[in-house]
């Protein structure tokens, strides 16, 4: 039936096809990673730890949600140990969903404080990082800007920026405002938001500070490591927003700032589990957890080990100690609030 | 017909099948998937995205026609300075992917851009592309050559002797336009706009970035917001439904219309003075807008960061979007080959080969949860693990650009009569043996364009890629991504344009092809 000018062409493609990918298994210790995180300091810690122990780090970059349906096809043949995401929300539906398993270990234990892991071991934050305000210090005072709802009064009409609802930085900070205080004020505070908004919600973090710089609003809801790297980029385009922006951590009902984190778990099937938990209490070294302090500007877990310098310039961060699982389980009920309050 | 010819069929709609069935799992999910939030999304979500997807539709296909149309009306009918140039020029946005185009045209008019700026400081006015329609003119102005291309196909080809003829009667120029070029490039311009809305509706980097809210946006909130994949599937069923009706439309535009095939190139008028001059600056700005200014946008940004680049990183990426389009590439022609086959056998097309072609408007990453349903199933049954290798990922760029590979090859076909079969049958071939040494050396243009067209698509795509891809395996756009998510536009300006140089060659040779034809 195939003619034989093609027959040669198959003979060719058919097991590279097939047998990419599955590289031939070979002696070197590995440890298969499932990651959201993509940043340039994540490699290099990768990098060191394999020059450390000797275990090579595979990696598959891609969105949370994708990497949880991924986990989901794969079943007990998946060949991940380590899910990593950049959302407490997300570690928590992969522990519900049963995609990740109780590890119980001290070292992890003693180096990550209590309310950033999982009561039960399934998953560990190893950075966090704080959704604040930065403003322009030209227009606003600090004392303005003390608490989340101060940003609802008619003082903002017309300030605020801040990105789509679609993301899950706003998901996430209304998630928390529901488990502290139910969601009929979360819907209050979306409307308030809605309502003193500059523009329609667009763009990134970094879009937002960089309207302040225009003059197109004074106060944004941003995420303090874009903060850290807007400041130290030496971008002409960023100079207007880095001479004119400052940075207050607004308190939320007197539990402090809202943080979530970028944490791991290991894998429900992992073949390679000790490799695994040797990789999370690598992330949670002085070493690395300087490295994502000063390479990435996130705030380290580990108590002891100092934010970037850029960070500290900011103020003072008191986070939210708030059990971080609830921020998986509210994050439904936040999507329908920000839909409830029109905020795009 | 014999018992080996019926067998054949079997498993040709087998494959056909096989292609389907990903989105199979799709279409069936409220069978098999629960949606817990499912009232949230058809009351709340549902509405306000399904109204903004059709104003994002409605707006960027009028504007994609009236830029393809008019540039290949003005290209093909007159002559006036650069003319050569222009012709193949307009065809290079589509090298561009949307999400770079989108980004990058942010970057110079968005409300922070560098041309935002200086027209902010010098006027007090404050310009602004992000918005719907904003939006909807970014994805014009990359779309429109998939009407650009096959209007001034149907300009310079079918329609000399109506021209010729309105021309004679002293018809003028616009006259002409409407009255004869218009009605008899109908089909042309439908099937380009159905390809411009498939990738309108298709988009999920630029809608989220300029904060559009379209059902493929809705599709990831109920995904990675509410956390319920059954009402994302579900989502996706109603965005395959308003595809139907867009391809049914299509369809009724293009019966209603006879085609043309005059040979006879058509006599291009000579344009002078400010006429010649005014044609000449319409395509120049179109030519700036959809691909210099961004693309120097591109190479500015590149420049600025091309000390601290890792050419080292970009190397094998680029290796592998190579490979992995190429294989692609070849697997999509092998199976549109075959299914060609089938339709030219069973002279009516058949239902099953037809539905194949839904796969292009399909969310990549909703083909990628049909895709690794079946693959875990797969897994859990066989145990031969399918995830993560290359073959999965060929596999499921076959299922979603397959529509590319099919078209040229059906719409050749279309133009070979009957009797060439029938004598080659008589002559006592088989109808393999007909197909491949009488049907298939005569489609050689449409193969070439088939592969293309796929490996363009594969090097631009993300989603699948993303998910699918085995460990430690960049690609350009997966490159692309990693930057873009942290923020860093200009440090992915680079692999962003090594993208679009990939993409510029099957673009270029594409355009060659056509022109092959008489013009």
């Amino acid at each position: 039936m195939i003619p034989n000018t093609m027959i040669p062409v198959l003979r060719l493609l058919l097991p590279l096809l097939l047998f990419y990918g599955c590289a031939a298994p070979h002696e070197q210790q590995v440890v298969n990673v499932y990651t959201h995180r993509h940043y340039d300091t994540d490699q290099a810690i990768y990098d060191q730890f394999t020059k450390a122990t000797g275990i090579k780090v595979n990696i598959v970059m891609a969105d949370d949600d994708e990497l949880l349906s991924r986990l989901e096809a794969e079943g007990v043949n998946s060949p991940a140990d380590l899910i990593i995401t950049a959302d407490a929300g997300r570690l928590g539906l992969a522990k519900q969903r049963g995609f990740l398993k109780p590890i119980h270990d001290s070292l992890l234990d003693a180096n990550i404080p209590k309310h950033l892991r999982d009561p039960e071991g399934n998953w560990f934050g190893f950075t966090m990082r704080a959704r604040v305000f930065a403003y322009d210090k030209n227009k606003v005072k600090p004392e303005e800007l003390m608490t989340y709802n101060a940003l609802c009064s008619p003082r903002f009409k017309g300030q605020v920026l801040v990105r789509p609802s679609e993301h899950v930085y706003n998901q996430s900070l209304v998630a928390a405002m529901i488990a502290h205080f139910g969601p009929d004020s979360a819907l209050k505070w979306c409307k308030g938001i809605v309502a003193n908004m500059a523009r329609d919600p667009k763009g990134s973090d970094t879009d937002q500070l960089l309207a302040i710089g225009e003059g197109i609003g004074s106060v944004a809801i941003v995420n303090s490591y874009y903060i850290g790297k807007l400041m130290n980029s030496t971008d002409p385009a960023r100079q207007k927003a880095k001479s004119v922006i400052a940075v207050a951590f607004p308190d939320m009902g007197g539990n402090g700032t809202h943080v979530n984190i970028s944490g791991g778990g290991v894998a429900a099937h992992a073949k390679h589990e000790a490799n695994a938990i040797m990789l999370l209490e690598y992330l949670c070294s002085d070493a690395s957890q300087a490295a994502f302090a000063d390479g990435n500007m996130e705030y380290p877990v580990k108590p002891g080990i100092p934010a970037a310098a850029t960070l500290q310039n900011f103020g003072h961060l008191a986070p939210d100690t708030l059990d971080l699982s609830m921020l998986g389980k509210y994050n439904a009920e936040a999507v329908k609030v920000l839909d409830a309050s029109g905020w795009r | 017909m014999n018992a080996r010819v019926r067998l054949s069929s079997v498993w040709i709609g087998a494959l056909a099948l096989f292609l389907l069935l990903p989105i199979g799992v799709v279409i069936t999910s409220p069978f098999h998937s629960s949606a817990p939030e499912w009232n949230h999304v058809a009351h709340s979500i549902l509405p306000t995205h399904l109204l903004e997807t059709i104003e994002l539709l409605l707006l960027a296909v009028s504007m994609a026609v009236v830029f393809g149309v008019s540039a290949a009306w003005i290209v093909s009918s007159f002559d006036f300075p650069l003319r050569g140039y222009f012709r193949w020029a307009l065809v290079l946005p589509l090298a561009l992917p949307t999400y770079i185009s989108a980004i990058t045209f942010a970057g110079l008019i968005g409300p922070t851009g560098s041309i935002s700026e200086v027209v902010y400081s010098s006027t007090g006015l404050r310009i602004d592309i992000m918005s719907l329609p904003g939006l909807a003119l970014v994805l014009a102005l990359v779309l429109f050559p998939y009407v650009y291309l096959p209007v001034r196909v149907a300009f310079s080809a079918g329609m000399s002797p109506h021209l010729d003829a309105a021309r004679m009667l002293g018809g003028g120029g616009i006259r002409r336009f409407f009255r004869v070029a218009m009605p008899l490039a109908r089909p042309a311009i439908a099937g380009g706009a159905l390809l411009v809305a498939m990738e309108t509706l298709n988009d999920y980097g630029a809608v989220k970035y300029y904060g559009v809210r379209t059902l493929t946006a809705g599709i990831f909130r109920s995904w990675g917001g509410l956390y319920d994949v059954g009402s994302a599937l579900r989502l996706s069923g109603i965005l395959l439904l308003l595809v139907v009706v867009l391809i049914t439309a299509e369809r009724s535009v293009r019966r209603r219309a006879g085609q043309e095939a005059s040979h006879r190139p058509v006599v291009r008028v000579r344009l002078l003075g400010w006429r010649s001059l005014a044609a000449c600056t319409g395509c120049l700005l179109l030519f700036v807008f959809a691909f210099a200014l961004p693309i120097g946008s591109l190479l500015i940004d590149a420049e600025r960061t091309i000390e601290n680049a890792r050419f080292a990183q970009f190397l094998p990426a680029l290796g592998n979007t190579l490979f992995v389009g190429i294989m692609a590439a070849t697997v999509t022609l092998v199976i549109a080959v075959l299914l060609a086959f089938a339709e030219r056998r069973s002279k009516e097309r058949s239902r099953l080969t037809r539905w194949t072609s839904i796969g292009y408007v399909v969310p990549g990453a909703v083909i990628a949860i049909g895709v690794m349903a079946l693959a875990g199933w797969l897994t859990n049954t066989t145990g031969v693990v399918l995830i993560g290798t290359i073959g999965l990922m060929v596999y499921a760029f076959a299922v979603r650009f397959l529509a590319l590979a099919s078209q040229p090859l059906n719409a050749g076909l279309k133009q070979q009569p009957r009797a060439m079969d029938e004598a080659s049958r008589l002559l006592g071939s088989s109808p393999w043996r007909t197909f491949t040494r009488v049907n298939l050396p005569l489609l050689r243009p449409a193969l070439i364009a088939a592969v293309l067209l796929v490996l363009m698509e594969v090097v631009k795509e993300l989603p699948l890629t993303l998910i699918l891809r085995p460990f430690n395996f960049d690609t350009l756009s997966t490159k692309v991504f990693e930057m873009a998510r942290i923020e860093e536009w200009r440090d992915a300006a680079l692999p962003a344009l090594l993208i679009v140089l990939c993409g510029l060659v099957p673009v270029l040779a594409l355009d060659r092809l056509l022109d092959r034809r008489p013009r």
